[in-house]
């Protein structure tokens, strides 16, 4: 693995491949599931997989394969989206913590304490039922409720990093201190932020769900993973195809994203 | 106009005594005494096991194991004696005198008399006790007096016909006076009363364990026998997720539960060791309320179009197994003075284009919605995820889409209760689906009196549909103050004649209220009055 | 325990002067308690719905004006908000967290009652995640490039499960299907298996993959060759060495986990059944139970910081690159 020539595992070539199918399902969910998802057919709900309906029909008699082709923009655009805010943020927090003068550190690291101090689910809980569910604030709560983690590992690699020898170097070399933070401490941390960014996304997507779990997510009769997997949780013990699927497809799109990250920055640090 | 109380029925078969159908396999062999019964409630744990602090159904659930009212209703709907033997309505009707049973004591000791009566009457006004149900049924109650030490007289500022079915309610419970004087804090972990079971201990988010009342003996005129209970204790447990409640069942960790699920009740009627109990719950059906205050459906036009674009059957249908019937009454089918009107409500989208037409919304906007003088024809419809089971969320998604294709864009709120309420105080709701559990027809004044539409301080009020109709005010005040059950009749259903035919309300069907029970359960019943279970027959096999 | 690394002939920090650290410390810890308190309260408070319904049993109690009132005045609700935040945090400074609205008992009594059975549980969880981290890790390390794709894969696939969804599919096949674990707490250490396992398995997997970076990492350093070169064998090299720069950001996560642990303690306590302050946060979030919610966020952050300051401890005496960092002065 480290230092080895960078040919592609199998592994890394489905995740991929995985990742691409998510991709066009996203922009295209047509492509792969022509029918409409939010077509009611009472007459035929609760069917089981078949030929007609590849994973089945829900409560309303829709078929469940197209609503989580359908479903996959939402849920991606959730984890992209919540993953930019929370690395985002934290990004500045931690710079702001590590870089700055003694009282900065001081004062971001107490607020980044406090923020981490809400457990993540409270904080987007209490975002939540101020401002409404729905896709956009449910975005907001996950990205700040997993902000504060990002912000502290940031912080302490930035820590780490700062006092390193090439940085010292660089110093001595003569290097301003934006030629410093640009050129040799962003991207050493850089590669840390990437391996967070890839397990958020993956999180991100899963948060998402919980929270459309406790009923706090997206609004009904949008097809999304987390909101169908609720709606199907009822209903578990007699027709399991209704959260199987949408399950399957949470973990593969969040783990076949932290695999494929992973495998990147595994790359870019044999370089 | 004296009232006749039938003489104590017979001892009847268990059977016959459960109210809709149950699957309870008929036994010849005696009732075993002994055994704990595991009871999993899926309603939310009482922050107050006193029903008369609050009062709600989870309390109603759990007090009907320990505490007793002066009356109670047989499934016929008929008002027979409990702790009280005898009710007499003076001729003015400003009156009533309840003759208490001889020789009931509470398990405090406290022998049953008059004064525990007016003790109890009193708590129930006090502010200070924060009553919320059993405080508005006794709105008409002025003052209690003892005639003798076994005949309580309740005296009324006017007429009113809905005492003795409010007065069956385990809200208005008789407690111990001894015990009511102590602080509500005590009071609400260990309420006293004269039932069947003794409230032993209270782990909260835990569960409530009750003791049998081997000194028990005041049984309500239907039950299956007397003396004390079979059962020598219960453990009341809340599991608040449906699906790991109804495994707990069919692992035998718990032998009853309630708020069963429709597609277990389905599952569990193909198994051969589970029962199933179905006790609609006593007030209003299910229903959707349309707010007639704000536009659109100021418009009975709109109203009577929403209704015809609805299509409610299949969907009830296919979401409830079977286990649901449609409902066309504002009242609950255990009401004995429901009255229902299908052909109102039948489902026709040419129908309702036509109406619409006719009520100006003649153009269609890009994404198929009805537009008029610009205006999009949207609806807001607050749904609590808290009262609506996910099988009634999945329906109202269902009317969504069938209403989108008569022209409606129907937006669907899920709200936490609190949220919920904050909506519907604020007017901020075109649709909703609240469900009210009152026994007696006296609920169709609380729901749809024009009073009903002035909110109380907290912001609720209850007639969501805001109709303001003083020929249907006068009808509801005329019944509640009236002695004559066939005049009541008679007026009750043109009031819901009107509340229907207005096109205010959407029926659905009953408060759904299914209990599914272990193999080991046997002589399990509903109480006809609330629908909430009596353990006092039951026993473990 | 190896010589500590030396930089600059510079000493190490421990013999500075504890006294202005401690105190700078403390002084965070009661300014974020402070602020999370002050948070919550406010954030409560802004949620739309009235905590006087919530004393008298919810919202929609259909509360009389008399019973409101009483409510009101009896809780201090009738007064402007600056002025019942300053009420309630002078109670708080004493230590009285006042009465839950909802449950009409002490708060701290509540919270006593509850924290215990959370606490276990995550304890429990912690172990079995670490354990399973650490299992995988050290199979992969000693079985070659296959074994660590394997582990790499499982732990990733791990952490992309959402609780609800292990949970209710673990009762269908442990309890429904083979009827082997109860599917709802009961009391005994049988019922603790099936929430232990919800919760810990995501975290085992995220444990995982950070542990299995940092091994990769130590594993090709300077000091393991080193080592090798002096002739330990690869055992020693592993449990000597290369855990504890693995353990460095494991450790660092604990804080971390700690928090996740109560959020999915939230989901599990629910769909088990089990006491704990979780759930219990949950309905008073529902109910607006403002000193109930600000009772167990507080109890929760003080957990948090606790957690942080030993795992900053502890970081500081593991990671040779702390200790020595201290050439510019400045303490870190």
């Amino acid at each position: 693995m480290r230092g080895t020539a960078p040919h592609w595992r199998p592994v890394e070539v489905v995740s991929a491949l995985v990742i691409l199918l998510l991709i066009v399902a996203a922009v295209a969910p047509v492509l792969f599931a022509p029918g409409d998802p939010l077509a009611v057919h009472p007459s035929s709900a609760f069917s089981p997989p078949s030929f007609a309906h590849f994973f089945g029909t829900d409560e309303s008699g829709r078929d469940i394969f197209t609503r989580i082709v359908h479903g996959t923009r939402a849920s991606l655009v959730i984890g992209l989206s919540a993953t930019a805010i929370g690395i985002g943020l934290a990004l500045v927090l931690g710079l702001l913590a590590g870089l700055g003068p003694r009282w900065l550190d001081f004062g971001t690291t107490r607020f980044v304490e406090v923020l981490f101090a809400f457990p993540g689910l409270l904080l987007a809980l209490l975002f939540i039922v101020i401002y409404g569910p729905g896709v956009v604030t449910s975005t907001i709560a996950v990205g700040l409720a997993t902000a504060p983690g990002y912000a502290r590992i940031i912080r302490s690699q930035v820590l780490v990093v700062k006092n390193a020898p090439y940085i010292e170097a660089a110093m001595v070399l003569g290097r301003s201190r934006t030629q410093r933070v640009v050129r040799h401490l962003l991207p050493n941390v850089a590669g840390s932020l990437f391996v967070l960014a890839t397990l958020g996304i993956g999180q991100s997507i899963v948060w998402a769900s919980s929270l459309s779990y406790l009923g706090l997510g997206a609004v009904p009769p949008t097809a999304e993973w987390g909101a169908m997997l609720s709606a199907g949780r009822t209903y578990i013990t007699s027709f399991w195809w209704m959260t199987f699927f949408p399950g399957v497809f949470i973990v593969l799109s969040a783990a076949a994203t932290t695999l494929l990250g992973r495998s990147l920055q595994q790359r870019v640090r044999s370089s | 106009m004296k009232r006749l109380i039938p003489t104590l029925v017979g001892i009847a078969s268990i059977a016959v005594l459960v109210a809709g159908c149950s699957t309870t396999a008929s036994t010849s062999t005696a009732p075993k005494s002994g055994g704990t019964l595991v009871y999993a409630s899926g309603d939310a744990e009482p922050t107050c096991l006193d029903p008369h602090v609050g009062g709600n159904y989870p309390q109603a659930l759990v007090a009907t194991q320990y505490l007793e009212s002066l009356v109670s209703k047989d499934k016929d709907g008929k008002i027979i004696p409990w702790l009280a033997t005898k009710c007499a309505e003076a001729p003015d009707g400003l009156s009533w005198d309840f003759t208490l049973r001889d020789n009931v004591k509470f398990t405090d000791g406290t022998p049953l008399e008059a004064d525990a009566v007016a003790a109890n009457i009193a708590h129930l006004q006090d502010p200070s006790t924060k009553s919320s149900t059993g405080f508005l049924a006794l709105a008409k109650v002025a003052k209690v007096t003892a005639v003798d030490t076994h005949t309580a007289r309740i005296s009324l500022s006017a007429p009113d016909s809905a005492l003795l079915d409010s007065l069956s309610q385990p809200w208005l419970a008789i407690e111990s006076p001894t015990a009511l004087k102590r602080s509500q804090e005590v009071n609400c972990a260990s309420p006293v009363g004269t039932g069947p079971f003794i409230v032993k201990k209270w782990d909260r988010q835990q569960s409530i364990t009750l003791v049998r009342n081997d000194d028990y003996n005041s049984p309500p005129a239907d039950a299956a026998h007397t003396g004390p209970a079979y059962l020598k204790a219960i453990q009341w447990r809340f599991l608040p997720d449906s699906a790991s409640r109804y495994a707990a069942l069919q692992a035998g960790t718990v032998d009853v539960i309630d708020n069963a699920q429709p597609d277990t009740i389905a599952a569990a009627e193909k198994t051969k060791n589970l029962q199933h109990v179905n006790a609609p719950r006593p007030g209003a059906s299910n229903r959707i309320e349309l707010n007639s205050s704000i536009a659109p459906f100021n418009d009975e036009k709109v109203r009577e179009a929403f209704i015809r674009a609805a299509q409610v059957n299949p969907a009830v249908k296919s979401l409830f197994f079977g286990t649901a019937k449609r409902s066309y009454s504002p009242l609950s089918s255990v009401e004995a003075l429901g009255y229902s009107e299908p052909s109102l409500f039948g489902y026709s989208q040419a129908d309702a284009a036509k109406l619409l037409d006719e009520a100006g919304w003649t153009e269609k906007n890009a994404d198929g919605y009805r537009v008029k003088d610009g205006r999009v024809l949207e609806l807001s419809f607050p749904v609590s995820t808290n009262q609506s089971i996910p099988a009634e969320q999945s329906l109202f998604e269902q009317l969504q889409a069938s209403t989108k294709e008569a022209g409606f864009k129907v937006d669907l709120h899920p709200l936490d209760l609190s949220s919920w309420y904050g909506a519907l105080g604020a007017n901020d709701y075109n649709l909703v689906s609240a469900p009210y559990t009152k026994v007696g027809p006296d609920v169709l004044r609380i729901l749809f009196h024009s009073d009903g539409t002035v909110p109380a301080p907290s912001g609720y009020f209850a007639n969501h549909a805001q109709i303001k109709d003083p020929a249907l005010d006068a009808l509801l005040t005329t019944a509640s103050e009236s002695s004559d059950a066939t005049e009541r009749a008679e007026l009750y259903k043109q009031a819901q004649k009107i509340v229907m035919e207005g096109y205010y309300i959407l029926p659905l069907y009953d408060q759904q209220n299914h209990y599914l029970l272990g193999a080991k359960v046997a002589g399990f019943r509903a109480l006809p009055s609330v629908s909430t279970p009596e353990l006092y027959d039951t026993w473990l096999r | 325990m190896t010589a500590p690394l030396v930089v600059d002939g510079q000493p190490d920090v421990r013999a500075r002067p504890w006294l202005p650290w401690l105190l700078a410390r403390a002084g965070g810890v009661v300014f974020v308690l402070w602020a999370v308190a002050t948070i919550t309260f406010f954030a409560i408070r802004l949620i739309p719905g009235d905590p006087a319904e919530a004393i008298l049993g919810g919202p929609g109690s259909q509360a009389s004006a008399e019973a409101l009132a009483q409510a009101r005045a009896d809780y201090g609700l009738d007064q402007p908000l600056g002025i019942q935040y300053l009420h309630y945090f002078g109670r708080l400074a004493v230590g009285d967290l006042g009465n839950s609205y909802s449950l009409h008992d002490s708060v701290v009594k509540v919270i006593g009652e509850n924290l215990g059975g959370t606490l276990l549980l995550a304890l429990f969880s912690l172990i079995l995640a670490a354990l399973i981290a650490l299992g995988l890790a050290a199979w992969s390390v000693r079985a070659g490039r296959v074994a660590a794709g394997v582990g790499s894969v499982l732990e990733i696939v791990a952490a992309a499960v959402p609780h609800f969804w292990l949970a209710i599919s673990l009762i269908l096949l442990f309890s429904t299907v083979l009827g082997w674990l109860p599917p709802v707490s009961v009391p005994g250490p049988l019922g603790y298996v099936l929430p232990v396992v919800t919760l810990g398995v995501p975290l085992a997997g995220f444990l995982g993959q950070v542990m299995r970076d940092s091994i990769l990492d130590a594993t090709a350093s300077p000091f393991v060759l080193a080592a090798r070169a002096r002739g330990e064998n690869d055992g020693g090299v592993f449990w000597r060495h290369v855990l504890r720069h693995a353990a460095i950001p494991a450790i660092g996560l604990a804080g971390w986990a700690f928090g996740s642990l109560i959020s999915g303690a939230v989901i599990v306590e629910t769909i088990f059944a089990r006491p704990g302050i979780g759930r219990s946060l949950l309905s008073a979030v529902e109910l607006r139970d403002v000193p109930l919610v600000v009772g167990i966020v507080l109890v929760v952050a003080l957990g948090y910081i606790l957690m942080t300051t030993l795992t900053d401890l502890a970081d500081r005496l593991v990671d040779p690159r702390r200790r020595g960092n201290t050439h510019r002065g400045r303490e870190r």
